[in-house]
């Protein structure tokens, strides 16, 4: 019989032994290598309803570090990627960053598919002086009216992404919109920019702000099918476009209305039911490009390597690694000051732009100017990735205008 | 320090709550020293301050009142966005930004809890996760002022002017962390002095035997309602710290998930000793900033640990220390 002194003391024991588990699952402390590796940390929402595209983006990141870590790194150093899961939560991804900087010390950080996070961690990266890019967070501030001299974006703004759809929107099914719309950073500057080309072209609107997890869209719906729109623009991300598409398909709405918006992403058309995947929508990179061979060789890649096709969001990831690279061999410094001057005015070799036409950092205000595919979404044709068709290709200038319009003033540090 | 004053088992009259308070504060006026070796950073202690300061205040109420919130978060949010908005809008002063924090978080309680202080039991924690989620819907759609779901953001601390000496608070994390662990020292303090008081007895009387007490002719409510709107100023202050910590406030530091965070934090650490909150608090941070870096499935980790203090210590961490049976 076990009496109640040999709990007491067994109760000490396991407490014991759970200090020492605990002790051991403190963060380790990393050991010395030969050669110091290059530190880029990245931020994103690994779990939460943008994780499918997060993970994307780091999956891209991490194909391009093993790719440079097989040839000679960054100036000679192999690259070492930390990730951080910011949760969608900007209070947590502000930590992660801050953890980042202050306890692994990386040299770059990249982040945050959830536009408000990249914001915010932009202000951090700023205070501390690190340099930052914004694979995939959209909101204009980012490189606008808040723009910093140490924050590049590659993903395009909200402006350039609805400037590039508006106008075939209204041209193929009529001037009456209605915005679907997640209420933070990146879906009020989207519905501002599409309101403001819409305007522009006579047209008319109802718009619903939804919070930026919301599954449940059927009293939205209603709404919408009581409005009667030409087009219905789903500009929600990631899981909760999902959904949405899922329940206005279940309720038949796809026979009153068309389809649109900025984004589909190919992570998302993949994910929904084959009534769902149409409209007119804008891809920021797309894997099929005949006319351009350096694609053709990066998809079989990328495929070898990883057994899938890369999307914008793998394509976000291999830049951002690639345009430290190119800087830090440009500047031959990996110090956030010069990494910033060298990043401005470059151009992307034709193996890492993956499209035609000039792609460079706008020195004016740090945003990246690629083209915009624009085209339609369609149930898989020959490939399970075959689901969208470009028909026409925007210049990233046409679509962002002159730099005077994005309210950017560059300050670089004296 | 009145910690040792004011533990639960101070009958026992041994010098164990003062050691807990020695190596407490030992550890914590050390920690920017060790804490790199273990491959932690400073801010990783500031927040186990922040979050431990919430859980203690949230704790005067749990384990030294007896009465169950589940919306504190919402206090902690208060505080932040009180200093937030004084930062960015008022005036670029540190104190001033930590005593609005305070006033606004604390006010709030106190106004609330004049409507709730009847309440007991499961009625009393349903009504503070409402108000907590008024306050959450109140942050996230008041988008001019509080940056909306993105947060509050275009302010920070500002440099500590004290006489001829200026403390550079916004670029030393050394510093801040000092200045941090400062504030905790007085609160906690003030907390302990609160504690070992009469007042603090006859909280502990209504914890014990509400109805005893109330025979004894104490005002219960009265008693529940200055605990509760002390809790309140506490974690407000704790919430403005944390938005000096981040230069940022948002809304999910109203949110009732926060809330059971930090009640999680209470009852792992153990809400029958004064420190134990802090020592919860030190456990969740940690778990939370290193198991999530290894895997996405942090939480299920979390949720594990919990699981399993509540099964085998169900005083929690320092609980285990005490001796009784006291349940």
């Amino acid at each position: 019989m076990i009496s109640s002194a040999h709990i007491a003391i067994r109760r000490r024991a396991l407490l014991k032994s759970s200090l020492a588990i605990t002790a051991l699952a403190a963060p380790p402390i990393i050991a010395a290598r030969g050669e110091t590796p290059v530190r880029i940390g990245m931020v994103d929402p690994l779990t939460g309803i943008l994780s499918a595209l997060a993970a994307s983006e780091v999956e891209g990141a991490r194909y391009t570090v093993d790719l440079l870590n097989k040839r000679n790194g960054i100036l000679g150093r192999p690259i070492e990627l930390l990730v951080e899961d910011s949760a969608n939560d900007v209070g947590t991804g502000v930590q992660k960053t801050r953890k980042l900087i202050e306890r692994d010390k990386v040299d770059v950080v990249f982040g945050d598919v959830n536009s408000g996070i990249a914001y915010a961690m932009s202000q951090v990266t700023n205070e501390l002086k690190v340099f930052q890019i914004v694979p995939g967070g959209h909101t204009d501030p980012i490189t606008g009216t808040d723009c910093k001299w140490n924050v590049f974006r590659i993903c395009n703004t909200t402006s350039m992404d609805a400037a590039a759809v508006t106008g075939n929107l209204v041209k193929r099914f009529g001037k009456k919109f209605f915005f679907v719309t997640p209420d933070y950073a990146y879906g009020h500057t989207l519905q501002d920019r599409f309101v403001k080309n819409l305007k522009a072209l006579g047209g008319e609107f109802q718009a619903e702000l939804l919070p930026i997890n919301t599954s449940e869209y059927s009293a939205t719906l209603i709404k919408a099918k009581a409005y009667k729109p030409d087009v219905l623009l789903n500009n929600m991300g990631g899981l909760a476009q999902i959904n949405c598409m899922k329940q206005f398909i279940q309720f038949g709405m796809q026979k009153e209305m068309a389809l649109g918006g900025a984004l589909y992403e190919l992570e998302s058309i993949k994910s929904v039911p084959k009534d769902a995947q149409a409209g007119t929508w804008d891809m920021e990179w797309w894997w099929n490009q005949p006319n351009v061979p350096e694609v053709a060789t990066f998809v079989g890649d990328f495929r070898k390597a990883t057994g899938k096709t890369p999307s914008a969001r793998h394509w976000f990831g291999y830049v951002a690694v690639q345009s430290v690279r190119l800087a830090a061999e440009k500047a031959k410094s990996l110090e956030g000051p010069k990494l910033a001057l060298a990043m401005e005015d470059m151009d992307l070799p034709p193996d890492v732009a993956l499209q035609p036409g000039r792609v460079y950092y706008r020195a004016g205000d740090h945003q990246l100017m690629s083209n915009i595919f624009v085209g339609d979404a369609h149930p898989p044709t020959g490939s399970p990735d075959d689901v969208f068709t470009v028909t026409s290709v925007v210049p990233g200038e046409t679509a962002a205008g002159p730099v005077s319009e994005t309210g950017c003033k560059m300050v670089h540090p004296a | 320090m009145t910690a040792a004053t004011v533990s639960p088992n101070t009958q026992t009259g041994t010098a164990r709550p003062w050691l807990t308070a020695a190596i407490v504060w030992a550890l914590l006026l050390t920690v920017p020293f060790w804490l790199p070796m273990l491959g932690g950073y400073t801010a990783l202690a500031a927040r186990v301050l922040v979050f431990g300061l919430a859980a203690m205040s949230f704790n005067l109420l749990l384990g030294f009142t007896g009465v169950m919130s589940f919306g504190h978060a919402a206090y902690f949010g208060l505080g932040a966005y009180g200093a937030g908005l004084t930062l960015k809008y008022i005036a670029a002063s540190t104190p001033l930004a930590i005593l609005a924090g305070i006033l606004l978080g604390g006010l709030a309680g106190t106004l609330f809890g004049l409507f709730i202080v009847r309440r007991r039991g499961v009625y009393f924690a349903m009504v503070t996760v409402a108000f907590g989620q008024i306050a959450f819907y109140v942050a996230y759609s008041w988008d001019s002022l509080t940056g909306g779901y993105d947060g509050l953001r275009g302010f920070s601390r500002a440099p500590l002017h004290l006489g001829p000496l200026t403390l550079d608070i916004v670029n030393n994390d050394k510093i801040f962390y000092y200045f941090l662990l400062a504030v905790f020292a007085i609160a906690t303090g003030l907390q302990g002095l609160l504690l070992a008081s009469p007042f603090g007895r006859t909280l502990l009387a209504i914890r014990e035997n509400e109805r005893r007490a109330r025979f004894l002719g104490i005002p219960v409510e009265r008693h529940i309602w200055m605990s509760f709107s002390i809790s309140c100023c506490f974690t407000a202050l704790a919430g403005a710290l944390y938005a000096l910590l981040n230069n940022f406030a948002d809304p999910m530091g109203l949110h009732y998930s926060l809330s059971g965070e930090i009640v999680i934090m209470a009852v792992m650490g153990g809400m029958r000793a004064f420190w134990g909150p802090l020592a919860g608090a030190a456990l969740f941070v940690i778990l939370q900033d290193t198991i999530s870096s290894m895997t996405v499935n942090w939480m299920s980790f979390v949720g594990l640990i919990f699981v399993l203090v509540v099964l085998f210590f169900p005083r929690g961490m320092l609980g285990i220390f005490q001796k009784g049976t006291g349940k």
